[in-house]
């Protein structure tokens, strides 16, 4: 595109120089008449109507370069959004298909341990069957997971006026109630009342609990006993921004690009239990609330998640 | 007098076919089986089962369209669908095509087998079942399902959404216990982590509206360590 642009503009400036010099050129030998005048130009008013003649056709060029440009970059804006959005519907109808693929096999297998442990041979362990039937409804309920991801991005949201302290209010309650937060100092920060208290947000209860909620799990669960978790709301006057905030392990630089990726799972994470589905899951929870998340963790120093959600007016 | 009773399986998968028919027959049924949706209407014709259950997505006929085919010459055999119903969209579209019970695969045959014998117990012979009515009543208390409101007393009852979802759930499944994980499998949108306390949350909350006392409750019933049962007698309209 920047080839385009840089040869149409030599193309142009060669044209004005070209047309400048014959018209002047005309003018001055007498070949055309001076319509405005009727007297023969000196030297210097040649000068200045070139001069004045560039300076509108250059203008005249940026004007357009401009308008151009807008386009351009308007068209380049709608080409990434149907992009991406031909991405996400490609994304949904696999993940879709691979539920519909995993589900009839999981149905038989599930179906197919109920009756080995009723021929109960000797030669058949229990405890191998356990593993197997465990092993098959992690991954039934995975597959589930899945697919209802690929629905969070389309299914319908119920929009109501939510006060965030309530909402931010029962999550931590809900959140408390896990085991691992008995021994986290799991606290609410105080929220700002002045000027007054903070903004409403329209969005739906039932998703914002569970991305706000999902956060609170990942900071039970990435933390030690004695750690501290805080959760705390501020408004900039257009958004709120709500932050989830540890001491915990915190994550590597080279992991954080990629922790809001489905089923990525870092180093530490491996060893704790999870899906590698959660954080996708708020992300997408956000942005469909036109909000975004960022994420910061200071080597060493513990996590802090954002979300930034629109505040009603 | 349960051992009599015919299931008719319908489900395009073999194997899952060959692994439920014993399940189900030592669970005390007859069982017969369909590869797709013509087959199943035709063994419906011939054989006069009891209950089907029906998987969605089959060759031929799928299992919206056996239904549908079946509501609308007013054949209201019980029968069990074989997805989830979640969405406002899906539970309208459930409302029409009038299944007894949704179950989704991959599921627990104990659980398809729970599911059977509840739907057994709660026919109304010649009638649509509670899950296909646009109305429940159950004393004082009404359910506009189409317009996703409630009343008591004819006095609209503030719920949120996922408050009205369970009562809807809990109305339809009138006198069946029902677990925390079970509501929370069928009523929520996504149920990932946010654990069985969001239940206990909106039960909290739907008592509070109908003003009923957990302890001489009129509707809802707790039962300790197992779930909750909608114990008012419930008719649909």
């Amino acid at each position: 595109m920047k080839m385009l642009l840089r040869r149409r503009f030599v193309i142009i400036v060669v044209i004005i120089i070209v047309c400048n010099i014959i018209l002047v050129g005309s003018l001055w030998r007498g070949i055309l008449p001076n319509p405005i005048l009727i007297v023969t130009l000196d030297f210097g008013s040649v000068l200045a109507l070139l001069a004045i003649l560039t300076l509108a056709g250059w203008g005249g060029f940026s004007w357009t370069q401009s308008q151009n440009q807008h386009q351009m970059r308007d068209d380049f804006e709608q080409e990434r959004r149907t992009f991406e959005d031909q991405l996400k519907a490609d994304r949904r109808r696999f993940l879709q298909r691979l539920n519909h693929e995993f589900k009839n096999p999981l149905t038989t297998i599930r179906a197919a341990i109920t009756n080995l442990r009723v021929l109960s041979h000797p030669s058949i362990s229990q405890s191998t069957l356990d593993t197997i039937e465990n092993e098959t409804v992690r991954l039934s309920a995975f597959v589930t997971d899945l697919r209802k991801l690929a629905d969070l991005e389309v299914c319908p949201l119920e929009k109501t006026k939510i006060t965030i302290e309530d909402l931010l209010q029962e999550v931590v309650e809900s959140a408390g109630e896990q085991p691992e937060a008995r021994t986290r100092h799991l606290t609410l920060h105080p929220f700002p009342q002045a000027p007054g208290p903070l903004p409403q947000i329209l969005g739906d209860y039932g998703l914002l609990f569970l991305a706000i909620y999902n956060l609170l799990s990942n900071a039970l669960k990435f933390t030690q006993p004695g750690d501290k978790i805080e959760v705390r709301a501020y408004d900039d006057g257009a958004r709120i921004r709500i932050e989830v905030a540890d001491t915990g392990i915190g994550i590597p630089p080279t992991e954080i690009s990629h922790v809001w990726e489905e089923l990525y799972r870092g180093q530490e994470a491996r060893t704790t239990p999870g899906s590698g589905l959660g954080l996708a899951m708020v992300k997408i929870i956000v942005e469909r609330h036109d909000g975004h998340v960022e994420l910061r963790s200071p080597m060493s120093q513990g996590t802090v998640v954002t979300i930034l959600i629109p505040a009603t007016t | 007098m349960e051992g009599t009773r015919k299931i008719l399986l319908v489900d395009d998968e073999q194997p899952i076919i060959e692994q439920l028919i014993p399940i189900l027959e030592r669970a005390g049924f007859d069982v017969i089986s369909a590869p797709n949706g013509e087959e199943a209407l035709r063994q419906i014709e011939i054989a006069s089962p009891d209950l089907i259950v029906l998987d969605v997505i089959m060759p031929r006929l799928d299992g919206r369209g056996v239904l549908r085919r079946l509501r609308q010459a007013n054949n209201w055999i019980p029968a069990i669908l074989l997805t989830q119903v979640n969405e406002s969209v899906d539970r309208i579209m459930a409302l029409e095509e009038g299944a007894d019970d949704y179950l989704n695969k991959p599921y627990d045959p104990l659980e398809l087998i729970a599911r059977i014998r509840a739907v057994l117990r709660r026919i109304r012979p010649g009638q649509p079942p509670l899950t296909a009515v646009q109305r429940l009543v159950s004393g004082e208390l009404s359910l506009d399902r189409v317009a996703r409101k409630a009343f008591l007393n004819s006095t609209e009852l503030s719920l949120t959404r996922q408050a009205f979802a369970l009562l809807e759930y809990l109305m339809t499944h009138s006198h069946e216990l029902l677990s925390r994980e079970r509501l929370l499998n069928s009523v929520w949108v996504w149920n990932y982590e946010t654990g069985t306390r969001a239940v206990d949350a909106r039960i909290c909350e739907i008592r509070q509206a109908l003003t009923d006392d957990s302890t001489q409750p009129r509707y809802i019933e707790t039962v300790i360590g197992e779930g909750y049962r909608f114990i008012s007698d419930v008719s649909g309209t």
